[in-house]
Order: C-alpha cells, then structure tokens, then sequence
C-alpha cells in the first residue's frame, strides 16, 4: 500500500508548507521576522527489479531566507544613520539658539554698541545713557539665555547618552542570552530560526546606539565587538559607562571583570552614542568657545574703552561689564607638580576660539596646543608666556615636567556677561584729554577726532605739536620721545601717550595744535569717549572682523555645521534605506508570493488527498473483486 | 528605489513608500513655511553663507539708522543755530540804529541814557542768543568743548569757556556746534586794520574809521596825532610811538581834510584844542560784546557831543564787523545744513541698498515660492494617489 503512503506523505508535507506559508503570512509585519521556507527532499527509492520506486516526499528542514552580508550592511548602515540623524537633529537644536534678526544674540550686540551714538549726541542726556544701560542689559540677558541653552543642550545629550548606555548593556545581555540559547538549540541539529531571527533584530537595535563588529563562532554564538573591544563573548557580557576627561570630552568605557577600557568617541563609526558623543565633544564645544570668545571678547574691549573715559561726575570710568574670570586651567590627574595655571585676557582682539593643551617639558618649558585646529606652540620658559591674546600664568607652586593642563577659557564666559555699572551718571563718555588749536594758526587745520585707545600713564600729559613748512610736524611732551620732522598725512591719526588723534586740512607753518588733559568743566558735554565706544563697532576684533559682524560668522559657523550635518543625514539615511530593502529583498515577506505559495500548496495537498482516495478506490476494487 | 531588486519585502515597500510620502510632506511643510514668513533661509543651515550676509546687512541696516538719527540730532543743532544767528543779525541791526541814533549831536544826555538803555537790552538779548542751547542741551557755540553756557558776563566784559575750533565734518556726521569763538569773541577793533581812539581828556576832536590807502606802505606800528593850537592856527603832528620818530609834524589842521600817513587815511571833524591827541593804533581783536560794551559806554559815558561822534563812528564798523562775523558763521551753518542733506541722501541710498542686500540673501522669490509648492502639491497628489492604487493590487483579492 505505498500508494497511500506516499499520499499520506504528501499530505502530511504540504500541510507543513501551507503553514509555514501561514506562517509567514502572520509574520509579514514583524520586525526582524525572516521569510522561512518548507525544504522538501524525496524519500529514497524503494530498489526492486524494476528499479528504484519513489517513496514520496518528506520536510527535510525549515529553511529561514537570510543573506549573513545583507543583514551585516544594513545593520551597519542604520548604525551610520542613526550616528548622523542624532547629530543633526541635535545641531538643529543648537542652531536654533544662534537664530539672526531683530530677536538675535547679534541684534543686542548692535543695539547696544548703537545706543551709545544718543550719548555722543547728547552725552548729558540721563535717559540716553540708561537706554545704553538698558541694552547692555538685555546683551547681557541674551548672552546668559544662550549660555544656558547650551548648558541645557548639554544635560540632555548627557541624559540621553545615558539612556542609550542603560539599553545597549541590555540588549547586550540579550544577545548573551540569546547566543546561549540558539547554542543549546544548534546541538538538536536543526537551526533555530526564530532565535537567529531575534538576535539579529537585538543587534540591529544594539548598532542603533552603537556600531559594533560581530565575529560568528562554530557554536552558532555571535561575540559583539565595539571598536576592538568585546562587549559579548559568548554569553558573558562587558558593562558600559561614560567617563568625563580632563578636557570635559567624554568616552565610553568598557568595564570586563577588572579591566576598564576607553573607547575614543571618535573610533565609533556609528550609532546614537557616536553621535551624541560626536556632537558634544566637537560641535557644541566649538558653539560654547565661539560663543564664550565673543562674550569675552565684547566684555573685555567695552571696559577697556570705558575705563579710558570720564565720567559725568568727572571720575575717571570703571568696569562697564563685570570682567569674566577665565578659570583655572584643569591639572591632569597623572600630574606631579601641584601648579595652578591661570590665564588672562592680554589682547581682546587676538583671541581664538579654543581650548588649549597645555604640556610642562624639561627645564621649564611650556607646548601649549590648539585644540580647535591642534596647532602646538613651544615656549622655552618661564612662564607667564602669550598666546592668542591670552596670558598664561602659574598661579601658585610648581610644574613638574610632564605636567599637563587643560585650560578652557570661553567654555562658561557667556554665563558670566553682566553689566557693572548701575547709574546712568556713572557711563564714562566723555573723554580724559582735549586737543586745542594755537590761537595764532592761520591754516584751515581742524581737529577731526581725538579720542583715548589704550591706558597710557602719561595720557593726560600735554603734547604739543608745532607744524614746520615742509608740511611735517615736531612734538613735544612727556612720554611722546619729541620727535622732529614727523610727515603730516590729512585725515590719518597720531598716536601718542594712548590717544589717537586725526587732524584734517592743510597747516601753516608755525601752527601748534595741543593736546591736554580734559578741562574739568567742559566734562558733562564732553562725549569724546562714547564716541570711541561707539568706534568699537568697526574694531577688527574677532579673526579680523569687526565686533558688529562677530555673531554673523558665529551663525554662519554653526549653521554650516548643521547644514553638513543634515546633508549627511540625508545621505546615510538614503543609504540605509536601500540596504533594507536589499535585505528585505532576500528575508521579507512578499505578500503575493505567500499567496502563490498558498494556492500551490493547496493544489499539492488536494492533489495528494485524491491519491489517498484513488489508493483507497483501488483497494475497495480489488476487495470486491475477491468477492 | 530598489533598481535591480527583483523581489521585494512587503513590509519594506510599504515602509518606503510610506517614507517617500513623509519626506513629500515635510518638503512642502518647509516649503509653505518659507512662504508664509517671505524667507528662503529660516534657519542659519538652510544657507549659511546667505544667512551671514542677512545678517551683516541687517547690522548695517541698523547702523545706518543710527547714524541717521545722530545726524537728525545734527540737523537740529546746527538749523536751529543757524536761526539762532539770524535773529542775533537782526539784534545787531536794530543795535546798529540806535547807535546811529545815539550820534544825533542834537540829543541831550538823558536822551542818550536811554538809548543806552535800549542798547544794554539789545546787548542782553544777544548775549542770550550766543548761549542758546538745542533741543537736548547742547549749547550751539560750544566750539570743540565748553560749559553748558559757554559766554559767561563778568564784570569785565564777557569770556569764552570753551576751546576754539571746530570739528571736522566726519563723512557721516557733521557738528553739531559752531565755533563759539571764531562767531562772538573775534571781532577787530577799528575797521580791522588799525584803530582810532581820542586820548584821556581828548574830546573836541573826532575822525570817522579811518581806511588803508596804500597796504604796501603800512607800519603796523602806534601812533598818536598830537594837535597844537597857536592863536587861530592849529597844526598837528604824527609821532611813530613805536619807533619814537616824528612822522609828519607842523601839518596845518582843517576840520573834514585828511590826515594821511604811512598808507593810512582818516578824515578828521571838529576844532581840537591844544594838546588834543588821537591814538591810532594797529587792530586786535575783541569780542561781540566788547564792541557792544563799548558803544554803549561810550553814548552813556560821553558828555562832549565830540566824543559821541568818535565813539560811534568807531563803534559802527566794529559792529559792521561782528555782524559779517555772524552772517560768516550764518554762512558755514547753512553750509553744514546741505552737507546735512547730502549725507542724509546718502544714507538713504545706502539703506535701500542694503535692504536690497538683506532681501536677496533671505526672502524668498514668492512668485517661484509658489510655483515650487503647486510642483510639490501635484507631485505629491500623484505619489498618493498611485500608492492606494498600488497598495489595492494583491493576488489575495482574486483567491476566491
């Protein structure tokens, strides 16, 4: 009767492959869920005389569709994806603090440095002065919102790293679990596609938060690799955490038993953690140093040039912004010496928006490195030595060679932006010294400009400049040198003692212009320094440009970041997305092909029921026959 | 999307096709916010470089506001001193009657007290008019510094609290005070090249201004006219005090003949007595309200009609002096008020331009704006459409 056994057979085959078909119909809409095949083999031949008679069919296997290469590319492009599209949209938070306009960082700048031009008009005017006070206010206020705003940027990557941290330890013991199982499975001889199909999905999740390298064992266990570093062996699993450097970058250490290793954020090719670390430790450190330069900058020039004026009380001018403490530079914690190393502001139109390296070697000398652009300086000794406008101390105690510090001046400078002064009489507008014609000049040479650039202990000193008829000048005065002969270009300054000084039109010989400390009375309507404040606007300050164009390029900075950013979001998300498919080309479901399959197998099963019948039908015949 | 995949995942066409249709719509959500707001940039990273130059544009923009209203400030000052001086010119001329007034031989002493009177009002008035502030304080005449009211009325005539000069105009501003000094404290004694005045006790002869006849052959040194009268003869003699020599002497005197000397010319009138002496003396300078001061003393003072009639002869010109004086800063007020407009011109120029600037880096072409969106919109309608087309298509709806 091998008739009715090779239908029964068949029966019992196509009933498998219709609910494997099933089978993947259910599962068409699960992630991860790999399209599985019923693999039917013939049963060997029955050897007779006549040859060999075929037994029928048999399942042999349920084959699970999947490309190992297929699967690893688009894992590993997701992984990229995922890196950039949480760096953008990360940027796309930061650019917004950096917005342009009227409701801008740069538009308070603007409106302060012009509100000073009222007091030039009418420097005697209290309402035009608190109106200056008033802006600076509002500078200062958006200076600390957006200091905060970056402050807040930062807690919540940190936050999310650490959530990223929590789920990849977890996904982590997955896989471990995971490969523990499909090894257990792997020795029934059959292979567990679900279990195989579940890990996959856990490492696709994994490389979401973090790149990582499989290496497959002979056991059927997959050990996860981050960087070089194991995170899985087997079924044992490393922990994770982040460590905060003496730089304030952070970096994921690896913890196996005693062993803690560091992972540069830098060497993750992908996943949200490369991102977050990649936005945090590159894009908003450069946000915070061009953000804390400018402050530090517009502080620094402003109070320099307020301190030179004269008030309407006639005292000599003060701070106009509180000054921004530059912090301690950060000692390493291998450091030897117990030095502290301060920095100052020297030359607030030098300076750069970094942090520095600072590294003591033999016999006192000092490399102090760049880290915008990693431009290193060698500096023989002692300090306190000059760079990018910034003087570097030793605080107290030594450095021993070896040393090394990290110093960030600008990181938190935005936060400290506040005015000084309170009264409105307290604005020093007027300048320390005036010019004053000879009474007896007969040229049409006038005064132009005069105005204090710089501290100059001999500033109020009198300096006398007497025009000789080759159209060239002598001076005379403390602190001048009393040059001769000195050429006479109308409209370029003179600078002497800490002022400059622009005279126009053509002198006569014999002619003597004098410049003298201030009279005290003429003070009040005197707006000689706000006018020097107001000139502040064009000083070539920030790489060259001037203050009033300052925040346009830290825009433009930010929002190139960004825009590179998003484009190459788009590119790998692009990527990703054909990958997928690609992988899904071989392990999806295919709606249409299921039915195909459905209607094949039903026609093989119906097919394999009438062969039982028939086997039947010719067994009740020959019953009969023996009637 | 999947160009030689053959076989495709039905759970990943529809996850891509579902995709395509978001991005659709996110395109047309960025599009139609770029519209509603009239900028192509929105954010710095939609073109950086041209948010960069929107935002230098808008800075210039307000700089060139500011610059405007400064110059406003300036306009102000310098209009209103301008007016300022035209009512001091008129203060002058009706100064200048009275003093004519006051020369009348005719009047008594009490009448000229009280043209006296009048002068002193007059004079007051244009004192005033010298420390006339504008609208914010600033004193017009303030020259390059100076007090609140820079011309302060001491007991010995008025004095200038201020530094002589002028700022230059700046090629965005021009200054808002005029040269107190040049315009009220400059004025030349006599009629600017030598002055006549009668010695102590000198009182019956007079000589109008006097005039140059022959600059080459001035001295610029002081002389006195000494007048010497024996019996019905009157002569006179020009001594050279400076050099200590006779110039002329034993010159026979007639009321209304000139006395000429060393370039110099002046018609002299009345009958002197022995030992009248005119001094003659080069020209300095004096203030506005020196000259006034002393035209008012000197009808006040006067009991001689003689010396009324020197003393307003000479206070004539020197008024004539200050007034030119006057109409000459009059003249660089009004100067600076074109340049004022000029420069206002200007800006307004540059500010157009500028918005120009901005507008060309950030807002969007509305007309292409539009046009894009009903591109979008349409390719969008059709990407929807074909997906619920497609995505009724199954081998499912034909297994009965």
């Amino acid at each position: 009767m091998s008739l009715l056994n090779v239908g029964a057979r068949a029966l019992l085959a196509n009933q498998i492959a219709l609910q494997t078909t099933g089978n993947n119909i259910a599962n068409a809409n699960t992630v991860g869920y790999s399209r599985q095949t019923a693999v039917m083999s013939q049963v060997p031949g029955q050897f007779t005389g006549s040859g060999y008679i075929g037994k029928g069919v048999e399942v042999s296997t349920i084959e699970r569709a999947h490309s190992d290469f297929l699967t690893r590319q688009a894992t590993q492009a997701a992984s990229v994806s995922s890196m950039d599209s949480t760096r953008a949209s990360q940027l796309a938070s930061l650019e917004d603090i950096f917005t342009g306009g009227a409701s801008g960082l740069g538009a308070s700048v603007t409106d302060m440095l012009n509100s000073l031009s009222d007091v030039a008009s009418t420097p005697a005017d209290i309402p035009a002065r608190n109106v200056v006070l008033t802006r600076a206010d509002e500078m200062a206020a958006r200076f600390n919102d957006a200091q905060s705003r970056l402050d807040d940027l930062q807690q919540g990557v940190k936050s999310q790293l650490g959530d990223s941290i929590k789920t990849i330890d977890s996904l982590a013991k997955q896989v471990a679990s995971l490969n523990q199982q499909i090894a257990r499975a792997q020795g029934g001889g059959q292979s567990p596609n679900d279990l195989l199909d579940q890990r996959d999905q856990a490492m696709r999740e994994l490389d979401q938060h973090v790149q990582t390298t499989t290496v497959a064992a002979d056991d059927g266990t997959m050990s996860v690799f981050i960087g070089s570093q194991p995170l899985v062996l087997g079924s044992s699993v490393a922990s994770l955490s982040l460590a905060t450097g003496a730089d304030g970058t952070q970096n994921l250490v690896l913890i196996r038993g005693n062993t803690a290793t560091t992972i540069q954020g830098e060497t993750l090719g992908g996943g949200a953690v490369a991102g977050l670390l990649r936005f945090q430790n590159s894009d908003l450190a450069e946000a915070r140093d061009l953000l804390g330069r400018m402050a530090m900058t517009i502080t620094t020039a402003v109070n320099a040039q307020h301190k030179l004026g004269v008030d309407l009380d006639g005292n000599a001018g003060g701070n106009f912004f509180q000054p921004i403490a530059i912090p301690s530079a950060l000692p390493a914690t291998a450091n030897t010496g117990n030095a502290t190393v301060n920095a100052t502001v020297s030359d607030p139109s030098a300076l750069a928006p970094s942090s520095y390296q600072l590294n003591f070697g033999a016999g006192g000398s000092l490399q102090v490195t760049r880290l915008s652009d990693g431009k290193s300086s060698t500096f023989a000794g002692p300090l306190p030595v000059q760079i990018d406008g910034l003087t570097i101390a030793v605080g107290a105690g030594t450095a021993n060679p070896g040393d090394s510090f990290t110093l960030k001046p600008y990181a938190g400078a935005a936060g400290q932006v506040a005015t000084a002064i309170t009264s409105p009489r307290a604005l020093a507008a007027a300048s320390p010294i005036e010019a004053r014609a000879g009474t007896t000049n007969s040229g049409n040479l006038t005064v132009s400009a005069l105005a204090p650039a710089k501290a100059d202990p001999n500033m109020t000193g009198t300096v006398t400049f007497t025009f000789t008829a080759a159209g060239t000048f002598d001076v005379s005065g403390t602190g001048t040198g009393n040059p001769t002969g000195v050429a006479y270009t109308s409209g370029q300054p003179i600078s002497f003692n800490g002022w400059n000084l622009t005279l126009k039109g053509t002198p006569k010989p014999g002619d003597t212009i004098t410049v003298r400390a201030a009279t005290p009375g003429y003070t009040s309507l005197n707006a000689g320094n706000a006018t020097a404040l107001l000139g502040l606007r064009d000083a070539a300050v920030f790489d060259g440009a001037p203050m009033s164009d300052g925040y346009a390029s830290l825009m433009a900075t930010v929002g190139v970041r960004t825009q590179s950013a998003k484009y190459a979001a788009g590119i790998s998300d692009s990527i990703a997305s054909n990958l997928e498919t690609s992988r899904t080309s071989v392990a999806g479901v295919n709606l249409d092909e299921e039915a195909a399959n459905l209607l094949k197998y039903q026609q093989a099963y119906q097919a394999s029921a009438k062969m039982i019948q028939i086997a039947q039908s010719i067994f009740d015949t020959l019953l009969q026959g023996m009637r | 999307m999947s160009g030689n995949t053959t076989r495709l995942g039905s759970a990943n066409t529809y996850d891509n096709a579902l995709r395509q249709l978001t991005t659709r719509q996110a395109n047309m959500a960025s599009l139609q916010e770029q519209i509603t707001a009239g900028k192509k940039i929105l954010r710095p990273s939609d073109d950086p470089s041209g948010a960069a130059q929107a935002e230098r544009a808008i800075t210039r923009i307000a700089r060139v506001t500011t610059d405007q209203r400064a110059l406003e400030v300036q306009r102000n000052a310098v209009a209103t001193a301008e007016s300022t001086l035209g009512d001091a010119v008129k203060a002058m001329q009706d100064f200048r009657t009275l003093a004519v007034q006051a020369g009348n031989t005719s009047l008594t002493i009490t009448d000229r007290a009280s043209i006296a009177q009048q002068m002193t009002t007059l004079r007051n008035q244009i004192l005033g008019y010298a420390n006339e502030q504008d609208s914010n304080g600033q004193p017009l005449f303030g020259g390059l510094g100076s007090t609140a009211a820079p011309f302060t009325d001491k007991g010995s005539g008025v004095t200038f609290d201020g530094i002589a000069g002028q700022t230059s105009t700046g090629a965005l501003s021009v200054p808002a005070t005029l040269d107190g000094a040049a315009t009220w404290m400059n004025v030349p004694t006599g009629n600017g090249v030598f002055a006549i005045t009668q010695a102590a006790g000198t009182s019956t002869v007079y000589t109008d201004a006097g005039k140059v006849t022959d600059p080459s052959a001035l001295t610029g040194a002081n002389y006195s006219i000494a007048f010497h009268v024996t019996g019905d003869v009157t002569t006179y003699d020009v001594i050279n005090t400076t050099a200590g020599t006779a110039t002329q002497s034993g010159q026979p005197y007639t009321a209304g003949k000139a006395i000429a000397f060393d370039g110099l010319s002046m018609t002299p009138s009345g009958q002197p007595v022995d030992g009248a002496t005119l001094n003659v003396k080069p020209s300095t300078t004096t203030s506005l309200f020196g000259v006034l001061d002393s035209a008012i003393a000197g009808v006040r003072d006067a009991t001689m009609s003689g010396a009324v009639a020197q003393n307003v002869a000479q206070a004539l010109v020197q008024i004539d002096s200050g007034m030119s004086r006057l109409q000459s800063s009059r003249g660089t007020a009004g100067d600076l008020l074109n340049r004022v407009d000029d420069i206002s011109a200007r800006q307004t120029d540059r500010s157009i331009q500028l918005e120009a600037d901005r507008s060309r880096a950030e807002d969007i072409d509305q007309v292409k704006g539009i046009s894009d969106f009903q591109t979008q919109q349409t390719a969008y309608s059709a990407a929807l459409a074909t997906y619920a087309q497609i995505k009724k298509q199954s081998l499912f709806n034909f297994i009965s």
